[in-house]
């Protein structure tokens, strides 16, 4: 990885990108210009994404002769934390509907409130069934957010 | 109807107890946003905007708008008392506003500061009232191919002026674009892009994704790291602000209002690009440049006023041509749409009662936040001194339940988590997130236009150069796109500060 620096990583990528929106919009027909089809706009979308990106890789080529190198997006940072956010978050769409709003929102900000920066168990507990409660006070009973109620009704 | 009705009319509907309800809590939020940094007006108006769902439209945007406004005048005090920008339009606030509060004069800067955002504040809404009603006027004889031309620039603004290379910005605007072009397509009604999902038919709805690319990506950044904030612990006094203070300042407060109202009106410009060009002219016309940094009043009046300003500037483009400013625009241009309006010339002619009293209620919300700001801004600091660890989950549950109580759907959270990813790629890469957010709004719209313009042309793009509205953007547009080759344009584009993209 380090015989390239970011740009010219995040170029490529971009470059697939492009090529591949305006490759999967040729399927939708690019219609003559008096009459555009539907993939018109994103065919251009996607060349001008791929043509840009070029554009950036050989720039950054250049800076890379000049002794612009790879620059680590993960170093000194506590990148597990983000890591364990995103699980929660995934986590959370997928059980609200069976688990219910109220239970899975305990479990979510328990879970956080732990895990990441962990606080005391009186905290975690109070902060997690006080949002939850609150939370659904707020949203379903104030503003009829109807939000998903589990198999025990809440 | 002359301006003494309408105006009549607009503080008859603002006044209304239930719209000066409204106005009280989208102040509220806004000042609390604006204090916690972290959460910017974007992410805010995004979480917020299902709730107004069963709200009627003008206490909505009386809502929305008052987060927005708030907001600008809660973030000067965490850059004065913390040092950290509570939202990015307060990022030069931190230079002399911190400064002012570490040697002892913590009140004054707040003081100063509260007072130039309700000037300037007052001043942007009398702006936007004048000006308002003949651009719309003018925008009737606008026909798709000026539309067109017209998101163009604002497009190739906002890009110009972003931070970092310009190639970079264009492509999320590009990115933007085909991302606002999946679902069904406007003309044809044929699905694009949607990979058979249902949620996707009616395309990638702009919450999801600007809470996923503003909200949740900021709070992933933010765990990185351990936070400890301390706030500057001194006695707040004396938060009127004295002779020579007001005499030092007035000057910067208005010409920061000038700045901030015409670089907000301007798409692509707002508040945050006001502010630090502010503090530049300040600096400019100071007989002691050197000393700008060390807790000069200037430095927050002039910046505070502009960003202020800004705020109602940027309601110009979208209430009269239906065109956002900046990304938070772009939500308020979404929201209005929720709720059945479609923003542009008409809206004055057609729903005046909303226009006027959207309008006048700025004024009414002005005031209120000078209220809030100054007796409760121990209130503030309170609020200031909760951990980030504590914030955080709550933050994501405003998220969460923003992003599923929009279509009641699963996917819409799971799109929204997506570009919570995508938001933390970008920031560690140097992508900016507002070109995309813009061009994802405008993109139908744009779209539209264009098929329009070159069905009324036979297929001819010259139809964009040869009518003279439209030609004249374009020529700007162009003018800005071949930017590399102009040394000295270049040169002016490089010592443009490095912005947030949180605008």
């Amino acid at each position: 990885m380090a015989r390239f620096n970011n740009d010219q990583v995040s170029g490529a990528v971009w470059i697939a990108v492009g090529i591949a929106i305006a490759l999967g919009s040729l399927r939708y027909g690019l219609g003559p210009l008096e009459s555009p089809g539907t993939g018109f706009l994103p065919f251009w979308a996607g060349g001008i994404i791929a043509f840009l990106a070029l554009i950036g890789v050989i720039q950054s080529s250049l800076s890379r002769r000049r002794g612009t190198g790879w620059r680590p997006i993960l170093r000194g940072v506590l990148w597990h934390k983000p890591l364990i956010v995103v699980a929660a978050l995934f986590a959370y769409a997928l059980l609200m509907k069976p688990l219910g709003f109220v239970l899975c929102t305990v479990l979510f900000i328990g879970f956080l409130l732990r895990a990441v920066e962990p606080q005391p168990w009186s905290v975690v507990i109070v902060g997690a069934i006080g949002t939850a409660l609150g939370a659904f006070a707020l949203f379903n009973l104030w503003l009829k957010a109807q939000l998903p109620l589990g198999p025990w009704g809440f | 109807m002359d301006y003494v009705q309408s105006i009549l009319l607009g503080f008859q509907v603002a006044l209304q107890w239930n719209n000066l309800l409204f106005c009280f809590i989208g102040v509220v939020i806004g000042t609390l946003v604006g204090v916690l940094p972290g959460l910017g007006p974007v992410a805010a108006i995004s979480l917020l905007l299902p709730t107004t769902f069963h709200v009627t439209p003008v206490s909505a945007i009386i809502m929305l708008a008052g987060i927005y406004y708030g907001a600008m005048y809660g973030g000067s005090t965490t850059s004065i008392l913390v040092n950290i920008p509570g939202e990015a339009a307060s990022v030069v606030t931190c230079l002399d506003g911190y400064q002012m509060a570490r040697r002892g004069r913590a009140g004054p800067a707040l003081g100063i500061s509260a007072f130039a955002s309700f000037i300037a504040g007052t001043i942007g809404v009398v702006g936007l009232m004048l000006i308002a009603p003949p651009l719309a006027e003018m925008a009737l004889k606008f026909g798709p191919p000026e539309y067109f031309s017209l998101m163009i620039m604002g497009l190739t603004i906002l890009t110009f002026l972003a931070s970092g290379p310009m190639w970079k910005a264009l492509l999320m605007a590009a990115f933007g674009l085909f991302l606002g072009s999946i679902g069904l397509d406007s003309m044809t009604a044929s699905a694009r892009f949607t990979m058979d999902i249902v949620e996707l038919s009616d395309g990638i709805g702009m919450v999801p994704a600007v809470m996923g690319l503003f909200g949740i990506s900021e709070v992933l950044l933010n765990v990185e790291h351990s936070i400890r904030r301390s706030v500057f612990e001194t006695k707040i006094r004396h938060l009127l602000p004295t002779f020579q203070d007001w005499k030092d300042s007035i000057g910067a407060i208005f010409r920061g209002t000038f700045i901030g109202f015409f670089l907000g009106v301007l798409p692509g410009g707002g508040a945050v690009i006001s502010s630090f060009v502010s503090y530049a002219v300040e600096k400019k016309v100071s007989k002691t440049p050197e000393r700008f940094g060390t807790g000069l009043i200037q430095g927050v009046a002039g910046p505070e006023a502009a960003n202020n300003a800004a705020t109602g500037g940027a309601f110009i483009p979208l209430l009269t041509l239906g065109i956002p400013a900046n990304a938070v625009m772009a939500i308020l241009l979404g929201s209005m749409m929720i709720h059945g309006m479609q923003p542009g010339p008409m809206l004055v002619q057609e729903q005046p009662g909303l226009f006027w009293g959207a309008v006048t209620s700025m004024y009414i919300g002005n005031a209120m936040l000078l209220i809030l700001n100054l007796p409760l801004i121990g209130l503030w600091v309170r609020i200031l001194k909760v951990p980030y660890p504590i914030l955080f989950p709550l933050i994501l549950l405003f998220c969460l339940i923003g992003a599923y109580s929009l279509n009641n759907s699963v996917i819409e959270v799971l799109i929204m988590v997506g570009f919570g990813l995508l938001g933390y790629l970008f920031k560690k890469f140097d992508y900016e997130a507002a070109p995309l957010i813009l061009a994802l709004v405008l993109g139908p719209m744009l779209e539209a236009a264009l098929r329009r313009s070159l069905l009324l042309s036979a297929g001819s793009p010259l139809i964009f150069f040869t009518r003279p509205i439209s030609g004249v953007l374009m020529l700007i547009s162009l003018i800005l796109l071949a930017y590399p080759l102009v040394p000295w344009l270049r040169r002016k584009r490089a010592i443009l500060p490095q912005v947030s993209d949180e605008e």
